[in-house]
């Protein structure tokens, strides 16, 4: 699971209203992968993002780095900053490990790489 | 003395003074057991209402429901309740709902989820490789996918894929996170219409105003012959080109089917501007081949329908079914005994309805499930004599005490989304004797199929179960049920309907 994919998960369990964003925990198992540069992808993506609950997965992954708490203005130009970015939006993995909801605490395992957002029939 | 017990689909009440209905398996005398009820009548009515009690939904607690009679006779009014039937008839309702919610669930776990849970393996085999062709689209796009079955997301993620598991009833992305989301041969695994609408509205949720999501299923209307129903078993046939049936899939469906319940978003734009050569994805799934022009038709539409839309962003990919992972395993002891009884026998009428969506055998006509009556037995409740020589012979059905469950649902139900496959028969109303005999007729008839239906659910677990779709009806059940997209295109494309539809701004007042 990347931490782009993690941007957009959010806890589904029933009653839960604040499920976003999940808490990772127990990341017994993170790859740095290399993946290939693209400054165009990464500036559009950035729009989409929840910028602190990215900055704040980075951080429980201890790959935060130097990843700042704001958005930098001009990003689009700032190829140090997008390269960052990329680093931490495609780069890092949890490979094992697994999401917390942050109201519930209701726990989704990922295991070899997958997250099981799959709900019991009590939560639904 | 005439005993029979309720079940919770019928119900047996005083016709005299009090109308008082009784509570799902409790066992019923001819004369109204109501302790208000001073009438003592002897004449006890069975009446086609739904009455459940007992595990409704869990903020109610259980409790008696009154009913009011079913319109056609006459309507007058609940004598306790005065005029108090809207409420009466929305606990009916919601009631009436969890438990189809739950027939439709188990449904899909059996004729859905343990079929791909299986055939997965073989789906890495010439005809998947159409399936990663979606999510290898465009490299500029970020894709997620998910899905329920495990052994396909495993093969997804080790092609290199962001994949999650996850049920397509509850989806778990952020609202309006997506800008494209692409559904292909999902939603006609759903067992009803309701959940289908729900689905939709699920992937709807996700989706960025503006954005847009494309819709395939399998149509009623193919090639070479029509389905004769619209809610049909699939046998899984690991031979694409052997003779098999009609209603064995045909290599293309299947493949798009394996594709399957696996919806996700294409740019196409990108897809075919980079490799014009190759046909599009229903093309090459296509054995028979297809018409220049209509690919040519199909390229061009989806550059022209796509192009302006598609920015780049995250695309999703979700599989929608339902993953109820509870078993219907009755209660343990520890629930208070009366309470357990009804659950269970809750979840034995619930395996009785799901019972009849499962075809009399693997290959067999599928009519029959859809033409038979369902009979009416009475079991029984207390080990006493009862009237029906019929346990002995639904012993094949579930538990001791076999109950068929009789689904003709009074008018009060009728705006409900019900499930298509149940056939609503109204119920041979037995009045006393003649009925009995009546019903004992219906009930030889009913035990006759029954092993058929065992047999054929032990053969035929590799059936899928398909929800085909008329031409149009998956475009109207958007834009009947779900406002928040607007229907952009649908087209007919190589055995399924395709619907494109724009995620809009939904106003309240």
């Amino acid at each position: 699971m990347k931490l782009l994919t993690h941007n957009m998960l959010t806890s589904h369990v029933k009653g839960v209203t604040k499920g976003y964003p999940l808490l990772i925990k127990q990341a017994t198992e993170v790859k740095v992968n290399e993946v290939d540069f693209n400054p165009q992808f990464v500036t559009r993506m950035i729009p989409k993002l929840e910028w602190s609950a990215l900055v704040h997965a980075a951080e429980e992954l201890g790959q935060r780095q130097d990843l700042p708490d704001e958005l930098v203005p001009e990003y689009e130009n700032n190829e140090e900053f997008l390269k960052k970015v990329h680093r931490v939006l495609l780069e890092v993995e949890v490979i094992e490990g697994c999401l917390r909801c942050p109201e519930s605490g209701r726990e989704f395992p990922i295991s070899r790489g997958i997250p099981n957002m799959l709900l019991n029939e009590d939560e639904v | 003395v005439w005993r029979s017990t309720c079940y919770g689909f019928d119900t047996v009440r005083c016709t005299v003074r009090c109308w008082r209905a009784h509570t799902a398996g409790t066992s019923l005398l001819s004369r109204c057991p109501s302790s208000r009820c001073r009438c003592r009548c002897r004449r006890v009515e069975r009446v086609p209402l739904i009455l459940i009690t007992g595990r409704s939904y869990r903020s109610e607690p259980e409790r008696e429901v009154y009913l009011q009679r079913p319109e056609e006779r006459g309507g007058e009014r609940c004598n306790l309740h005065g005029g108090r039937h809207d409420t009466v008839r929305r606990l009916h309702a919601a009631a009436w709902t969890n438990m189809m919610e739950e027939a439709a669930s188990q449904l899909e776990r059996d004729h859905v989820h343990s079929v791909y849970d299986k055939i997965a393996p073989y789906f890495n085999d010439s005809r998947y490789k159409a399936w990663p062709k979606y999510l290898h689209i465009n490299e500029e796009v970020f894709k997620l996918g998910c899905d329920v079955c495990r052994p396909l997301v495993d093969f997804a993620w080790s092609q290199g894929h962001e994949v999650q598991m996850c049920d397509g009833l509850h989806l778990p992305y952020r609202d309006g996170c997506f800008d494209a989301v692409l559904s292909i041969a999902v939603i006609h695994h759903l067992s009803t219409k309701e959940r289908r609408i729900r689905a939709i509205k699920e992937m709807a949720r996700t989706l960025q105003v503006g954005g847009r999501i494309m819709i395939y299923v399998w149509a009623m209307e193919q090639k070479r012959r029509r389905f004769e129903k619209q809610d049909i078993f699939v046998p899984w046939n690991p031979n694409p080109h052997s003779p098999s049936g009609f209603k064995a899939e045909h290599p293309a469906p299947r493949r798009r089917a394996a594709a399957q319940s696996v919806t996700e978003a294409i740019d196409n734009t990108d897809k075919h501007r980079k490799v014009r050569s190759t046909s599009s994805v229903a093309d090459e799934e296509d054995l028979s081949g297809t018409t220049p022009q209509q690919s040519t038709q199909r390229l061009w539409f989806f550059s022209r329908s796509l192009d302006s839309v598609f920015d780049f962003g995250s695309l999703s990919i979700s599989r929608s079914s339902s993953r109820d992972l509870s078993t219907l395993s009755p209660p343990t002891g520890e629930n208070e005994g009366n309470k357990a009884s009804r659950r269970g026998r809750g979840q034995r009428l619930i395996k009785q309805v799901s019972s009849f969506f499962y075809p009399p055998s693997a290959i067999g006509s599928e009519e029959d499930v859809f033409d038979s009556v369902p009979g009416l037995n009475k079991g029984q409740n207390d080990p006493g004599g009862n009237n029906n020589a019929t346990t002995t012979t639904n012993d094949n059905n579930n538990g001791p005490a076999n109950q068929t469950v009789s689904v003709s649902l009074a008018q009060e139900c009728g705006s409900l989304a019900l499930p298509d496959l149940v056939p609503f028969q109204e119920h041979l109303k037995p009045s006393g004797d003649e009925g009995r005999g009546g019903l004992q007729g219906e009930e030889q008839q009913q035990s006759t199929r029954s092993p058929q239906g065992s047999e054929g659910q032990a053969e035929g677990s590799c059936l899928r179960y398909y929800h085909v779709f008329r031409e149009g009806e998956l475009a109207e059940l958007i834009e009947n049920h779900v406002e928040e997209l607007h229907v952009k295109h649908t087209y007919f494309d190589h055995a399924n309907w395709c619907v494109v539809a724009e995620k809009v701004q939904v106003w309240r007042i």
